[in-house]
């Protein structure tokens, strides 16, 4: 049995990074620390340690990572670059205005680019991620009704962070089902709709990977009932210079810089969730916002009707000039990306159809769902076809998700792949197909080529061990 | 500039698999189409778009700063970016797969080891946002346990996270009271405090759990935690705080990240990714995320929480500082800290400007001035020097940090002296 090596059983010498300090601190002796467990290591061994990590970690940059939803894209090394810059970096957020104008140009500029970019008329870039974005467009709804109305409308094959948003905000949250084709339901949205009805949180494209093609008319159902209209804008990969949410009729979205705008994933964050708004709920953006007055740029702190603020500082600002580096990158070309990342996916799709079953057939937007459930009879679930894609060098999809389809696979390539390493991917599925049927054993024991084994989960949530102790260690 | 390795031979091909002409074909169906260009600049090369950021960067003015009030210069060894560029960790995402993501997930399990150390708690998280959403969702986490909704939040709380848990309790359905009674729920003091005060916990938290309340500790300043009490010797129940003192840097106010650490008994609880050790099919040892049945991909609108991404490289660059520096190099940034605040503020005393901490401070203090800040922090501003906040008339917090030596610090008490 194997066990990794972890930081705290190393115990070497001391690397100065900052000079040593003998002196005692004069603290009183019931406020001073008695004991501090951390190691001391030396900068070699550091290295060599998360060297090693490292390896054992498959990102982007290794290769082909199709996980649906969360638009894995090529992350530009010059974003790195240009973010770490002395202006940027070093720089303190409680800095008069005068010190700070480069900053707050380039995030006022990325505002105006996102509206442009989704049709609405303003943005706050202050939520953290998507699911931040969600919870302030929640508060904004909260603001603007007060108490008057009481449920949120989410379709079936929304984000598990759309209700839980909602809910955090106390809506009661209603579901409205997926029909045949893929879309929401329109007869059963109607029924569902009624002067208590708040917000509709929509994806669009939705988790199936299909544009909404009713997205006005759903639209205008909820615009007269009194409702708010939210897109999870997850799926803003396929949009880009195509459709606008704004233009469909939503009142609200948020973005993820991480997945459409290139941010780095960072192994789950950090993200960036701006909140667009259409102009007569602008009144409610958190504080501060940015405000442009001649030629100089300054902060507004105190906005009357504001949901307030929703963290510290001003977001991810980090993230912003990532992204606002990328935009300027492609520029009006911005719509090669979802050109590409759609006939990427429908690629895929078409040439794995007779392979996998395909529930919804039929064009899809920049990722492709299948299902796993064909395979059933071989004893082979949609765990077992993504533990073998490991082993061939491959990220797994999204697996079990969207939960409306069994056995969901859902497959997003991005723009970022060229053809030979979509048919590399296609290929391999076809050979895991083959091997359900022929050898399934081949994928139950999946994956043998990679660091560790399957893990058991059971047993981490029955016996959770979270963290080091040196005495007790799981034997 | 452009990431799209498809070339125009790839592109037919492709579309005539699809048996299309053109690549508009695939967007017959979408409504509400965009029908002119979006209204953008012209593509920039690469060169091009570094000029563009070089330019606005130059707009920037940073200085050495005096100043804290949330956000601290710190030291980050060089060691720590280039752990952190390596593509494995950087360019992957949430470790669903856990066969190849044991990096990840390694790194975050020695994270939330090292964050129970600092704070001397039973279990933490995988990160969260930001101290100020972190405080937010501890409010969240208390009303789950003891079903009250009143909030208690004490005096010298950094008026951000204020701010945060009002936005929080306003939409979430929260009262703030200034009253500790039986109907709160939870009560939040900050420790070392927004004027840089380290108080004594323990009748706080004691009369606190007199009244059934949860007890939440915002660490003000991180790194102080190698030198302090840390919060869980006294007994309280929930520790958040903030990650940009571990390495982080300033990034005009971030990412940064969160952290959130509690009592065994709240685990079930807690927001976000948990990564606990269990064992593989062929008897090895291994890291999965775990008690996943709080989450929101699992329970939707009964999840404890609605965060799914979180700061996880934020975190990854916290274990790497906190394992670069170890417990000699924490402890010499802490007393380093310590030491030139207090010198800072005995030179300030001797040329008139008064102490208003009653408490003993860690590196961030409040200083009475015997003339307007506005001229002080001008006149500093003009040497390169950023003076302290401003948070009352002739109410000075000012913060020393290790980046800082004893020329600043003179350089800063002769342009005082020269204002004076």
């Amino acid at each position: 049995m194997t066990t990794p090596k972890l930081i705290f059983e190393y115990n070497t010498k001391n690397t100065e990074h900052v000079p040593n300090e003998n002196a005692e601190v004069d603290l009183p002796n019931d406020l001073k620390r008695k004991e501090l467990s951390i190691p001391d290591v030396n900068e070699v061994d550091v290295i060599r340690h998360f060297t090693e990590l490292s390896k054992k970690n498959y990102g982007v940059d290794n290769g082909f990572y199709p996980l649906g939803s969360c638009t894995m894209k090529y992350n530009p090394k010059i974003n790195e670059d240009v973010a770490r810059f002395h202006g940027f970096a070093n720089l303190h957020p409680q800095s008069p205005l005068l010190n700070v104008q480069g900053s707050l140009q380039l995030m006022y500029e990325l505002e105006q680019m996102l509206c442009e970019i989704t049709g609405m008329d303003v943005f706050s870039l202050q939520p953290s991620a998507g699911a931040h974005g969600e919870l302030t467009a929640c508060m904004i709804t909260r603001k603007h009704f007060g108490a008057k109305r009481n449920k949120v409308i989410i379709p079936d094959s929304a984000h598990g962070t759309n209700p839980a948003s909602a809910a955090m905000c106390g809506f009661e949250i209603v579901e409205v089902k997926t029909n045949s084709s893929g879309g929401v339901d329109l007869d059963e949205l109607r029924s569902k709709v009624d002067s208590n009805t708040a917000l509709l949180m929509l994806t669009n494209p939705s988790t199936l990977g299909l544009f909404e093609e009713n997205i006005v008319e759903i639209n205008k159902i909820m615009h007269d009932a009194g409702a708010l209209t939210y897109c999870d804008g997850a799926n803003m990969n396929a949009m880009l210079g195509i459709t606008r949410p704004g233009d469909q009729g939503f009142d609200m979205m948020h973005l993820n810089l991480h997945k459409t705008f290139s941010t780095p994933h960072g192994g789950g964050g950090p993200g960036s969730g701006p909140v667009g708004v259409k102009k007569f709920l602008e009144k409610y953006l958190p504080v501060p916002r940015i405000v442009k007055k001649d030629d100089s740029y300054a902060l507004e702190f105190n906005i009357q009707e504001s949901i307030g603020r929703v963290r510290s500082f001003f977001g991810n600002f980090g993230m912003h000039v990532r992204a606002y580096t990328y935009i300027k990158s492609y520029g009006k070309m911005l719509k090669r990306v979802s050109q590409i990342a759609v006939l990427n996916a429908n690629y895929i799709m078409r040439s794995l159809e007779n392979h996998y079953q395909l529930p919804y057939n039929k064009t899809c937007a920049h990722e492709c769902v299948f299902s796993g459930g064909s395979f059933a009879k071989y004893g082979i679930h949609t765990m077992d076809i993504a533990k073998r894609l490991l082993d061939y060098g491959f990220h797994a999809p999204t697996i079990y998700f969207p939960l409306i389809v069994k056995e969901a696979i859902m497959i997003e390539p991005t723009e970022t792949e060229g053809k030979a390493m979509l048919d590399a991917f296609i290929n391999t599925m076809k050979k895991i197909a083959e091997e359900a049927e022929k050898n399934p054993d081949l994928l139950h024991n999946a994956p043998v080529s990679t660091p560790v084994g399957r893990l058991d989960g059971v047993r981490a949530a029955r016996q959770p061990n979270l963290r080091y102790e040196p005495v007790c260690r799981i034997c | 500039m452009n990431y799209i390795p498809i070339t125009e031979q790839d592109e037919k091909e492709m579309l005539s698999l699809l048996g299309l002409k053109s690549i508009d074909e695939l967007f017959v169906n979408v409504p509400a189409k965009l029908e002119r260009e979006l209204a953008l600049d012209a593509p920039l090369s690469e060169l091009e778009v570094r000029k563009k950021l070089h330019e606005l960067s130059d707009k920037n003015k940073p200085m050495k700063y005096f100043r804290g009030a949330g956000s601290y210069w710190h030291y980050v060894p060089s060691a720590v970016n280039h752990i952190i560029l390596r593509g494995e960790f950087f360019t992957a995402y949430t470790p669903y797969q856990p066969e190849v993501s044991q990096g990840t997930l390694q790194a975050i399990y020695e994270f939330q080891t090292l964050i129970c150390a600092l704070t001397g708690m039973d279990v933490a998280n995988a990160s969260m946002y930001d101290a100020a959403s972190a405080a937010a969702e501890a409010m969240l986490l208390a009303r789950s346990e003891n079903e009250k909704n009143e909030v208690v939040i004490a005096n010298e709380i950094n008026p951000q996270y204020v701010e945060t848990l009002k936005t929080y309790a306003n939409a979430c359905g929260f009262v703030i009271s200034n009253e500790l009674s039986e109907r709160t729920s939870c009560v939040f003091i900050q420790q070392p405090n927004y004027h840089g005060s380290i108080e004594n916990l323990h009748k706080f938290v004691a009369d606190a759990h007199e009244k059934g309340a949860i007890v939440c500790v915002i660490v003000g300043e991180p790194t102080s935690l190698a030198i302090i009490e840390p919060p869980g010797n006294f007994d309280v129940d929930i520790v958040v705080g903030d990650l940009q003192c571990f390495g982080n840097g300033l990034n005009f106010g971030g990412p940064t990240g969160g952290f959130m650490a509690v009592k065994k008994n709240l685990t079930k609880r807690i927001p976000g990714r948990l990564c606990g050790l269990t064992t593989d099919t062929r008897g090895n040892q291994g890291f999965t995320l775990t008690l996943q049945a709080r989450e929101q991909h699992i329970r939707r609108e009964k999840a404890t929480s609605n965060i799914c991404t979180n700061q996880a490289l934020n975190a990854l660059i916290s274990t790497v500082y906190l394992s670069l520096l170890g417990k000699t190099g924490l402890q010499n940034v802490a007393a380093r800290n310590y030491k030139n605040a207090h010198a800072l503020c005995k030179k300030l005393e001797a040329v008139g400007f008064r102490l208003l901490n009653t408490a003993p401070f860690y590196n961030e203090f409040l200083m009475q001035t015997p003339v307007p800040i506005e001229t002080l922090n001008a006149k500093l501003q003009d040497n390169g020097l950023l003076g302290g906040l401003e948070i009352d008339k002739n109410k000075w917090l000012l913060c020393a940090t290790e980046m800082l030596d004893e020329k600043d610090i003179e350089k800063f008490v002769d342009i005082v002296k020269s204002v004076r």
